[in-house]
Order: structure tokens, then C-alpha cells, then sequence
């Protein structure tokens, strides 16, 4: 830890340290404090840019397909001079690439974004892929998970679901089919009644009855 | 309630039994046409990155199928009209599952338009239109009720699927997720195995038998119909096998409707739309703006069973329009006053106002609309209302989006919508009084003349028995 002791003189009742450093390298970086004697003491934390916006649970894509994973820096902070991807392979030994397999992977980047592009993926694409923006001080690391799953996987659900769908439909046909032949079965001599009561009243009152019921009707 | 009623339609509705599990077919319908437009949305980002689109782009997924749904509205009233409500709900349920599944396999943001979008958006037409019809074939005394409930399912499935597909893509990315939704979809044949057709059993069976016949008959009673042409009556037997009933637009009530509702869209889908957004403007950040709209939802699903309720009531169903029009003004004071809430106490309190609003309007929306036209009617009614308010629905939120980048304020188009729905508010109370008051002379019109007439076919009976009296002795 490195100390410096500067004097300051009193100025209208304060005593007021102002000092200039020059962050050159990564090294500059880190915690500076200030104290004056017992009585006073401020810390600061000077860093670079951290990552904005990044998605905390997995991007899940499917086997054949392609993915985009994307890493975001905060635009009120300063664009990144450049972009590293890394994935994850083990624990935590990391291997760079850039366009070195320009069939599989694509990097696209556009001022605070940058963007992932692979193709063609297989299961064993899944992991952590991990963005680096790079600036002339820092870098800054984030990391997205990616999940690679076969069609299979949503396919179980779906079919129960269908499954679920066509045994209700069943099950209210049925029913209905059942409580129909009920009816019709107990209801016979009730419908013929039905249809009988309302011809003898057409007949018997077409003069008088007729006219109000086209007026009703 | 005028007692009158129930012969118009030919038949008594059962005001119960299998009803009820017509309501809940119609509230899984109805819930899935409205919601899952918007709780697609959950999806966007993604798909965006993934076909390299605006999110303007990916926002018209949505809109297209808004539009379809809305613009399908008379070809879902005339499939209505032939063949009833249950095949069309079921044929509805399996194309926009098909819809969606095609959707999963997409490879282009065109595909997504047409799959879901195009496809998607006529089987939620299908669902929509017929579910309405049948909910006022089922009920008459307790039809705002019914409604109300049938209603309910807008938010209720909007609650659940909000969540769910936020699970769904966390779990399967937007293919899989599509996939599901596709089968979770398919439910709505469920829906549309309940609606079974009912029982006409106190109509006679010729009438059906006679369409050519009894519009020949409707062009010689015309006369006699311009009494009660504007009453909620089922006048020609053959209506049902006609397409559509464009001579709706020749009825007082259903034009009232009809201006009122165009105008009033413009207005009403813009602050739910900009409920979030306006909260983060504010300063509030972005989950307690999410959860602003869960309270939405929330006091959506209990007001609007309350309100068909209320509907209900002998107090108010005989004027249930003018509870209609206080629902729109309610609707509109409250934007009015919105620009007034302070902080996120401020927000909460107008969204739970806004809420109960928004639920008043919305079980009677379609209540209103039965009530003035019938239900033999109201399939060919609802079909044309959509196809003309899918104009207002699809403009009103982009509209106030500009009005909010015009201004840089959301307060501007707060109160632009609240002026357009206060507006309405007070045209369909004048307007109604005026109706009902017209409605009340011509029942007594009637009246009299009924009286007239039986007097008349009395003596007209009388006299060939006096004829043939006549004769005998003669």
C-alpha cells in the first residue's frame, strides 16, 4: 500500500486536500482513501465500466438451430474499445476465439453491444460463455448460460397436453351422447305431445291467434 | 324486465342448467381471444435477436393478429349463422393450434405473421364471436350475468398466462414455448365441446322449413313490421339461414352502439398499453410497473362478475343502458384525473380505479349490445361491430404513442382519452334516453294496435258463422 503525507493550510476554516493521479494502467486502479489524522477519513474505488445488461438465467435453444448471445454495456457508461468471447471448457480453463471457424461462430459488434452468433449447435455447445469488454485501463467480464435441448424436450408436454385436450372433448360427447338417449328414451310420449299441442292450436285459432303471433313473431 | 321478451325469441331459454357450463366454455374462449395477443409480447425480445428485426417489427405479430381476430368478425358470423356456435369454436381452437405450432418451426419473421398472426388470429375469431352468441341463447333473466362471468375470462387467463409463458420460455426458449402454447391452446375445442346447441323445444319444426317463404311474408308484413322493426325481435324465421343481417344498420339502438364504440376505442386500449411505460417515466422501476398491471388484471376479474351482478338487478335492467353509460364516463373521469396521482401510492390507487372501470365496461359490453338487437340477431351484429371497430382498436394505441413523443408528457394523452371517453359517455346517455323513450312509445303503439286487431279478427271469425247462419236459413 502505497501513502502519501501532503500538509494543507487552513482556508476559510477548511482544510481542503485535492490530489491528481493519472490512471495509466490497471495497476492504478484499486481502493484510494484519504484520512486527515483521527478525524476524518474518505474511501474511494476507482474501476472500470462493469457489464449492464446481461441475462441471469439460461438462453435455451435447440439442436440444429442457431442461438444470439448477447452482452450489453450500460450507454451511459464509455463504448468498449473491443470485444473477446470465451467459453467455458472445464472448471475453469477458458479458450478464446474469434473468426477462427467462421462456418460455426459469428461476432457482431456495434458500440455498446456486442453479439454471439452460433450456428449449427449441438449439446455440447451448452455452458458458459463469457463476454470481455476491453478497455485501454480494465476489462470487464460477463457471463451468459447457454442451453442446448432436442425437440424431444418440449415435445412431452405438448403430447400430454393433446392428450389431456382429446380425453375431455371424448368425456363431454359422451355425456352428452348418454343424456340424450336418456331423453329420448323416457321422452317419447312427452314428445309427441309437443308437437301435438301447438297444431290443434294453429288449427283451432288461425283467424284470431294468427294474426297477433305474426305481429309477435 | 318487460315480460314480452321472452316470446321474441321464439323459444324459453333455460336460464341454467347446461348453461352454466356454457359460461365456462364461452369464459375459456373469450379469455384465450383476448389474452393471448398480449401475453405474446413476452416473447418478443428474443425473437427479435434472433431474426435481427425491430422491435416495431416483432410488435406487429401481435397487431396482425388483433387485426384478424377483429376483421374475421363476419365470417365468424356467418359460419354462426349456418352452423352454429360449436363446430366454428372447435374448428377456431384447432387452427390457431395449428397456427402455433407451424409458428415454432418458423424461419422468417413473414412465417410468424402468417402463422400466428394470419392463422392464429381467424381461430381466435372463430372463438370470440361464437362464444358471445351462444352465452344469449342460453340466458335471458339472467343474462347480464352470464355475460359478466363470460367476460371474466379475459383477465383470468391473462393472469395465468403472463407467468406461464415468462416459465415456458425460461424453461424451452420461444420454439418450444410456441409449441406448447399450440397444444395449451387446443383447450378451446374443450371449450367448444360444452357449447352445446339448445334445446328449441317450444318452437315448432315448420319454421325452419320455410326461409323463401317467409321473407316473401317479411316483404308483405313490412308494413305492419315498422312498428316493432326497431324492437329487439326475431321477425323472420329465416334469419337464421340468411349471411349477414345488414339491415341492422337500418336499427336505432345498433347505430347508437355502433358510433358510440367506434369512437370510444380510440381511447380505451391506449392506458393500459402505456400503464407500465408511464410508471417507469415516473422513476418507478421496472418489476413494481409490471406489477401495476397484475393489480389491473387483479381487480379486473372481481368487478366484472360484480358488475354483471349489478346488471342483473331489477333496479337495473330495464335501464341497463344508462349503466352502460356511466361505466364509459366512470372510464373517462378517471383518466382525467390520472395525471394527478403522485408517486407509486398515487399510481396503485388510480390503477385499482382504473380497474374496476375498465371491468364495468367490459361485462357490459356486449350485454348492452344482446339487449338492443336480441340474440337472434346479435351473431350477425357482433360480427359487423368488429370488422368496423378493428379500425379504432388498432389505431388508438399507436395514436397516443405519437401524442406521447409529441408532447415528451404522458399527461396529454391521458387526458385525450379521458375527454374522447367522457365524451361517449355522455352520447349514449342522451342518446339512450332517447331510445327508451321512443321504445316505450312504440310498445304502447303496439299495443293498441294488437288490441285493435284481435278486435277485429274476433268480429272477422264472427261473420262466416253469420254467413253461414245466413245461408241456413236462407
Amino acid at each position: 500500500m502505497q501513502s502519501i503525507r501532503v500538509t494543507v493550510q487552513l482556508e476559510n476554516d477548511k482544510y481542503t486536500l485535492r490530489q491528481v493521479f493519472k490512471i495509466v494502467s490497471k495497476e492504478n486502479l484499486g481502493s484510494y482513501s484519504c484520512s486527515f489524522g483521527d478525524e476524518a477519513k474518505a474511501d474511494f474505488l476507482l474501476a472500470g465500466p462493469q457489464i449492464g445488461e446481461v441475462r441471469d438465467k439460461p438462453i435455451v435453444s435447440y439442436v440444429g438451430d442457431s442461438v444470439v448471445v448477447k452482452c450489453k454495456m450500460d450507454e451511459k457508461k464509455p463504448k468498449p474499445a473491443s470485444w473477446n468471447w470465451y467459453k467455458a471448457n472445464g472448471t475453469d480453463k477458458e479458450q478464446i476465439f474469434y473468426a477462427a471457424e467462421p462456418q460455426k461462430y459469428e461476432i457482431k459488434n456495434h458500440e455498446w453491444v456486442t453479439k454471439l452468433v452460433v450456428h449449427k449447435l449441438t449439446e455440447g455447445d451448452s455452458g458458459f460463455y463469457y463476454c470481455e469488454g476491453v478497455y485501454a485501463v480494465s476489462t470487464t467480464m460477463g457471463h451468459v448460460e447457454l442451453k442446448v435441448i432436442t425437440f424431444l424436450e418440449p415435445l412431452k408436454p405438448f403430447i400430454a397436453i393433446i392428450v389431456e385436450v382429446i380425453v375431455l372433448v371424448a368425456a363431454i360427447l359422451i355425456y352428452e351422447k348418454s343424456q340424450s338417449k336418456k331423453n329420448s328414451a323416457g321422452g317419447n310420449e312427452t314428445n309427441a305431445d309437443q308437437t301435438n299441442t301447438p297444431t290443434p292450436g294453429d288449427n283451432n285459432g288461425p283467424e284470431e291467434s294468427s294474426s297477433t303471433r305474426q305481429r309477435k313473431v | 324486465m318487460p315480460p314480452a321478451a321472452e316470446t321474441k325469441l321464439g323459444y324459453t331459454p333455460p336460464d341454467g342448467g347446461w348453461g352454466w357450463a356454457v359460461v365456462l366454455g364461452a369464459f375459456i374462449s373469450i379469455g384465450f381471444s383476448y389474452a393471448f395477443p398480449k401475453s405474446l409480447t413476452v416473447y418478443f425480445k428474443e425473437i427479435q435477436a434472433y431474426f435481427s428485426v425491430s422491435y416495431s417489427e416483432i410488435a406487429w405479430v401481435s397487431s396482425v393478429m388483433l387485426a384478424t381476430m377483429y376483421a374475421a368478425g363476419p365470417v365468424s358470423s356467418i359460419l354462426v349463422n349456418r352452423y352454429g356456435s360449436r363446430p366454428v369454436v372447435m374448428v377456431g381452437g384447432l387452427m390457431v393450434s395449428s397456427g402455433m405450432v407451424l409458428a415454432s418451426f418458423g424461419t422468417s419473421i413473414i412465417h410468424l405473421y402468417l402463422c400466428v398472426g394470419v392463422i392464429g388470429g381467424l381461430g381466435l375469431a372463430f372463438n370470440l364471436q361464437p362464444s358471445l352468441a351462444i352465452v344469449g341463447t342460453y340466458f335471458h333473466v339472467k343474462r347480464p350475468l352470464a355475460n359478466g362471468l363470460a367476460m371474466t375470462g379475459s383477465p383470468v387467463v391473462l393472469f395465468t398466462l403472463a407467468p406461464l409463458n415468462q416459465f415456458l420460455f425460461d424453461c424451452f426458449g420461444w420454439r418450444g414455448s410456441f409449441l406448447i402454447l399450440g397444444a395449451i391452446v387446443l383447450n378451446c375445442c374443450v371449450a367448444g365441446a360444452l357449447m352445446r346447441p339448445v334445446k328449441k323445444s317450444v318452437k315448432p319444426q315448420p319454421k325452419t322449413e320455410t326461409p323463401p317463404a317467409a321473407s316473401e311474408e317479411d316483404g308483405a308484413r313490412s308494413s305492419d313490421f315498422q312498428i316493432e322493426e326497431n324492437q329487439t325481435e326475431s321477425r323472420c324465421q329465416g334469419c337464421a339461414h340468411r349471411f349477414i343481417d345488414f339491415s341492422l344498420f337500418k336499427h336505432r339502438g345498433f347505430l347508437i352502439y355502433l358510433i358510440g364504440n367506434v369512437v370510444m376505442f380510440f381511447g380505451l386500449f391506449a392506458p393500459v398499453v402505456f400503464l407500465a411505460p408511464y410508471a417507469r417515466h415516473q422513476g418507478i422501476d421496472e418489476y413494481s410497473s409490471a406489477f401495476l398491471l397484475s393489480i389491473f388484471a387483479l381487480v379486473d376479474m372481481f368487478v366484472r362478475p360484480l358488475t354483471g351482478l349489478l346488471g342483473n338487478t331489477k333496479w337495473i335492467r330495464p335501464r341497463i343502458q344508462y349503466f352502460f353509460s356511466f361505466a364509459v364516463f366512470f372510464n373517462g373521469v378517471c383518466h382525467l384525473l390520472c395525471p394527478l396521482a403522485q408517486g407509486y401510492v398515487g399510481l396503485v390507487l388510480y390503477t385499482v380505479v382504473f380497474g374496476m372501470a375498465f371491468g364495468m365496461l367490459c361485462a357490459l359490453l356486449f350485454e348492452v349490445l344482446m339487449d338492443l338487437i336480441g340474440a337472434q340477431h346479435f351473431s350477425s351484429a357482433v360480427g359487423l361491430v368488429t370488422i368496423i371497430e378493428c379500425g379504432p382498436v388498432l389505431l388508438g394505441p399507436p395514436i397516443s404513442g405519437a401524442l406521447v413523443d409529441a408532447f415528451g408528457d404522458y399527461k396529454y394523452m391521458f387526458y385525450a382519452c379521458g375527454v374522447i371517453l367522457s365524451a361517449c359517455g355522455i352520447f349514449f346517455f342522451v342518446m339512450h334516453f332517447y331510445n327508451y323513450k321512443k321504445l316505450d312509445e312504440e310498445r304502447k303503439q303496439s299495443l293498441a294496435a294488437e288490441r285493435r286487431t284481435s278486435e277485429e279478427a274476433v268480429k272477422l271469425k264472427m261473420s262466416p258463422d253469420d254467413k253461414a247462419a245466413y245461408e241456413a236459413e236462407g
